[in-house]
């Protein structure tokens, strides 16, 4: 409410972090995971003196750096850059709470780049023993800037005593800091194999593609069973209302939480009969069909676990739009067009109603909903009278749990309804002789499933 | 009208402002120094890969200096990350609010600095694959890491006048404002942008050296070449960094021509410095570089100052409450510590002269 919203036609702001970060979180896990794969597989190439797989670290390496520095460090700028678009009050609160953990972050990701680099342009001017050691460097940096990242976010889901007792450590140490830790390693790691079976599969000699191929497929298999154990244990740690909406009480989230379940089987028991068992037919395809089950993935996972923290951003203390929990009384009495910035007038104006309706949306509605894409409001209400809408805006929270209340005067709710109800002109009630069946009909059905 | 401005985040801030000032600027100007060579490095190789088409020297220049640019590249980006972390913790209220007025320019940012990196691999590792061709990439990619410097020169400027944010706010949807298209803007930009080819020139005189042994023709050539773009550079500066000054508001202007003591003898101190490097650089690499280095850390101090001034009237941080984490910070500079000596035990073997060479 103190920032200027940016509203991105379609998909919302939301969408659009979500987006980026899915793409990061496949390719930064994999950053991890590879800085295990990479020193693993040179010293076991080192120990069985095998020519073969070394020159394919080296291909590997290459591939390693083009995804992982470029892709990976930009598209993590590129999270930061569209949280402080779209959330600019939660992230100005997560830098005021752990700015030196992001500066130490930054540390582990400078000599995690560094590393990077001499590694791979290392290869004919390090001796072995060197070469391994800075391989070990990039894995010690990169692993070290997942586990403060993890901190952070982990304490939005899950702040704990922080609320009461704020302090850098509180935070950081939240409830599930920990088991979230080592899901996200084990991510790391499965990833790192589906990673390496992509470029496994390319390989032209059969007999060292049948041994990378399998190598690569154990990688998958290890990662991928123990993330089911320290999952139960992190998805212990939640609060209860986020494990209600992910077991039942929203069906969206169930839903995509039962895909996550069903995807990770289906790379496991593609891996298991494919790579593992006949490493001898695995080919680029199949290696893509892993790679993509294994983005989608995480694709719904990060969905879900974005998802179970509505109605809030930093749970229980500051809500998804940004208000914060301590201020919703003042702002129920004052107001949110007086409490907000960037909005037109700090009264609703009599003359400019549907104006200030807006205003009020944006301020309290837009960083989950669009006007007309993804989580369209103009749908949501669609035939709904204004009784209706008044009604669900005076219970937002109880009706859906996963939305935070409606605060603000009695003019502003009205003037919000008002604008709510115009985005779907009623033929019914303007124009009688237009279809007015139609129209009534939806509205009919709606109006008795939804209250 | 007064000036609507989001109030700070209600949370004591994690150390003295002195202190996150400090590293804000320190890490700055480590920034800048990859930023300038990205900025100048392209533009130059685009200039050669172009002549190179004729000349075979132009044509080797680009085919060595190409490699260069990827950790270049990766350090511009690593090393911004800190002064922007820093920046948002002290005055995130005026710059998520430029941000969002212009937000699809800003996150346009992320997208093209992606397509600047991969060109920048494209151009170092394909061009025998590319042949003339490889002139059109790294010539877009020059134009983007320009555009890219425009963005934020822009941002920066705009989050500097809280003063039109909310009439902006009114004129549009927020988002859709490219930034503020102002002459002082284009006078800024000007002068990074020189100061850009300057140190990119400069860049590759240091880099030829380490030709010498394979290509020594070559290494002297490229030697006074990269020399040429910094003293040509260097020498407009003098005209266009003085049109910037000039194009400042008066009282500013009026702070770095006597009017601050501190600001002017920093200005002097400055330009006496880029003098120095413009004599010295022919006859010494080292005296230049360091000289030059002088004149871009004080300059990064300057334009600290210049922000102060610029937003003096509406926000001064120092009036924020502040709660130490020093803990935390402690651990924070013994691993920044740590982490310079690790990156440098891994730099020293990479380059001890008992490396073999590299046959990449
Ligand atoms: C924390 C994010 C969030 C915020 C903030 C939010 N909503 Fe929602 N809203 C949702 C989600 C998620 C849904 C469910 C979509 C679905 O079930 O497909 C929803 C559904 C709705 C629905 C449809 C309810 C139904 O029974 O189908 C309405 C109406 C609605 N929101 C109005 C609002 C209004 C008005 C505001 C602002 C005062 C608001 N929402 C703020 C997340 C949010």
């Amino acid at each position: 409410m103190n920032y200027p919203v940016w509203e991105p036609p379609m998909l919302g702001g939301g969408l659009i972090i979500g987006i980026i970060a899915i793409l990061h979180v496949f390719v930064s896990h994999f950053a991890v995971g590879g800085g295990l794969f990479l020193p693993l597989t040179e010293r076991k190439a080192y120990r069985e003196n095998d020519a073969a797989l070394l020159d394919y670290v080296k291909s590997h390496s290459k591939f390693f750096v083009l995804v992982v520095l470029v892709f990976g460090a930009v598209s993590g700028v590129g999270i930061w850059w569209t949280i402080g678009l779209v959330n600019p009050e939660a992230t100005a609160t997560l830098i005021h709470v752990f700015v030196w953990g992001w500066a130490i972050e930054w540390v582990f990701f400078f000599v995690e780049i560094a590393a990077a680099f001499i590694y791979y342009y290392g290869w004919n001017r390090l001796d072995p023993q060197t070469h391994l050691i800075v391989g070990w460097i990039y894995f010690a940096g990169a692993w070290l800037s997942l586990l403060v990242i993890n901190g952070i976010l982990a304490f939005m889901l899950t702040p704990g005593h922080w609320i009461e007792s704020p302090s850098f450590w509180t935070a950081f140490f939240n409830p599930s800091m920990l088991p979230s830790c080592i899901v996200r390693t084990a991510v790391s790691v499965a990833l790192a194999g589906v990673y390496g079976l992509v470029t496994a599969s390319t390989l032209r000699d059969i007999a060292l593609r049948t041994e990378v191929v399998r190598y690569a497929a154990k990688w998958v298999l290890v990662g991928t069973l123990i993330i089911p154990l320290a999952g139960l244990w992190y998805i212990s740690t939640l609060p209860p209302l986020a494990r209600e909406i992910s077991m039942g009480a929203a069906p969206a989230v169930t839903i995509f939480a039962a895909l996550s379940i069903f995807f990770s089987v289906l790379v496991v028991t593609f891996t298991y009969f494919g790579p593992y068992q006949h490493p001898r037919y695995f080919n680029l395809t199949f290696a893509f069909l892993i790679a993509v089950l294994a983005l989608s993935t995480t694709g719904v996972t990060e969905w879900v676990r974005e998802a179970v923290r509505k109605p809030y951003i930093v749970y229980g203390y500051m809500y998804a739009n940004t208000l914060r929990v301590e201020d919703m009384s003042r702002v129920r009495q004052e107001g949110i067009l007086k409490s907000a910035k960037f909005v037109h007038d700090h009264e609703v104006n009599p003359d400019e109603r549907l104006v200030s309706g807006e205003d009020v949306f944006r301020v309290e509605c837009a960083s989950c909903h669009t006007v007309d894409g993804y989580n369209s409001m103009r749908f949501a209400v669609k035939g709904w009278s204004q009784p209706m809408i008044e009604y669900q805006l005076l219970h937002l929270n109880e009706l859906k749990g996963f939305m935070p209340p409606f605060v603000g005067t009695e003019a502003e709710r009205q003037a919000l309804r008002d604008w709510l109800a115009s985005l779907n002109p009623q033929p019914a009630t303007r124009e009688p002789a237009d279809s007015g069946v139609q129209a009534v009909a939806p509205a009919a059905s709606s109006g008795a499933s939804k209250p | 009208m007064n000036p609507v401005i989001p109030a700070p985040v209600p949370i004591p801030l994690p150390a003295p402002v002195w202190l996150i000032q400090l590293l804000m600027v320190f890490t700055f100007i480590l920034h800048l120094i990859p930023m300038n060579l990205l900025v100048g490095g392209a533009v130059i190789l685009a200039v050669s890969s172009y002549r190179g088409r004729n000349e075979a020297r132009h044509r080797e220049l680009a085919r060595r200096a190409a490699h260069a640019m990827p950790p270049v590249v990766a350090f511009a980006i690593t090393l911004g990350v800190a002064p922007l972390l820093f920046l948002q913790l002290l005055y995130g209220q005026l710059f998520y609010t430029s941000s969002v007025l212009m937000a699809w320019s800003w996150l346009a940012v992320v997208a093209l600095l992606m397509l600047a990196y991969y060109g920048v691999y494209w151009f170092a590792l394909q061009q025998e694959e590319l042949g003339p061709r490889g002139f059109w990439v790294i010539a877009l990619t020059a134009l983007i890491v320009i555009y890219i410097m425009r963005t934020f020169v822009a941002n920066l400027s705009l989050m500097q006048q809280p003063q039109v944010f909310y009439a902006r706010f009114l004129t549009g949807r927020a988002g859709n404002y490219l930034g503020p298209a102002e002459a002082l803007v284009f006078t800024r930009l000007a002068h990074f942008f020189l100061a850009a080819l300057a140190i990119g020139g400069l860049g590759l005189a240091v880099l030829a050296r380490s030709w010498k042994a394979e290509a020594p023709e070559l290494a002297v050539w490229a030697r006074r070449y990269g020399l040429r773009w910094f003293q040509a550079g260097t020498g407009l500066q003098f005209l266009v960094g003085l049109w910037f000054l000039f194009s400042l508001p008066a009282e500013m202007r009026g702070a770095f021509l006597g009017g601050d003591r501190l600001s002017t003898a920093l200005l002097i101190v400055a330009v006496a410095l880029a003098l120095l490097a413009l004599i010295a650089a022919r006859k010494s690499l080292a005296v230049g570089s360091v000289a030059i280095l002088g004149t871009v850390s004080l300059m990064a101090v300057i334009r600290h100052l210049v922000r102060i001034a610029y937003l003096r009237p509406y926000f001064d941080p120092r009036t924020l409450p502040v709660e130490g984490q020093w803990t935390v910070f402690v651990i924070f500079a013994v691993l920044l510590v740590a982490g310079i000596l690790t990156v440098g035990w891994m730099l020293f073997h990479f380059f001890r002269p008992a490396a073999r060479e590299s046959t990449r």
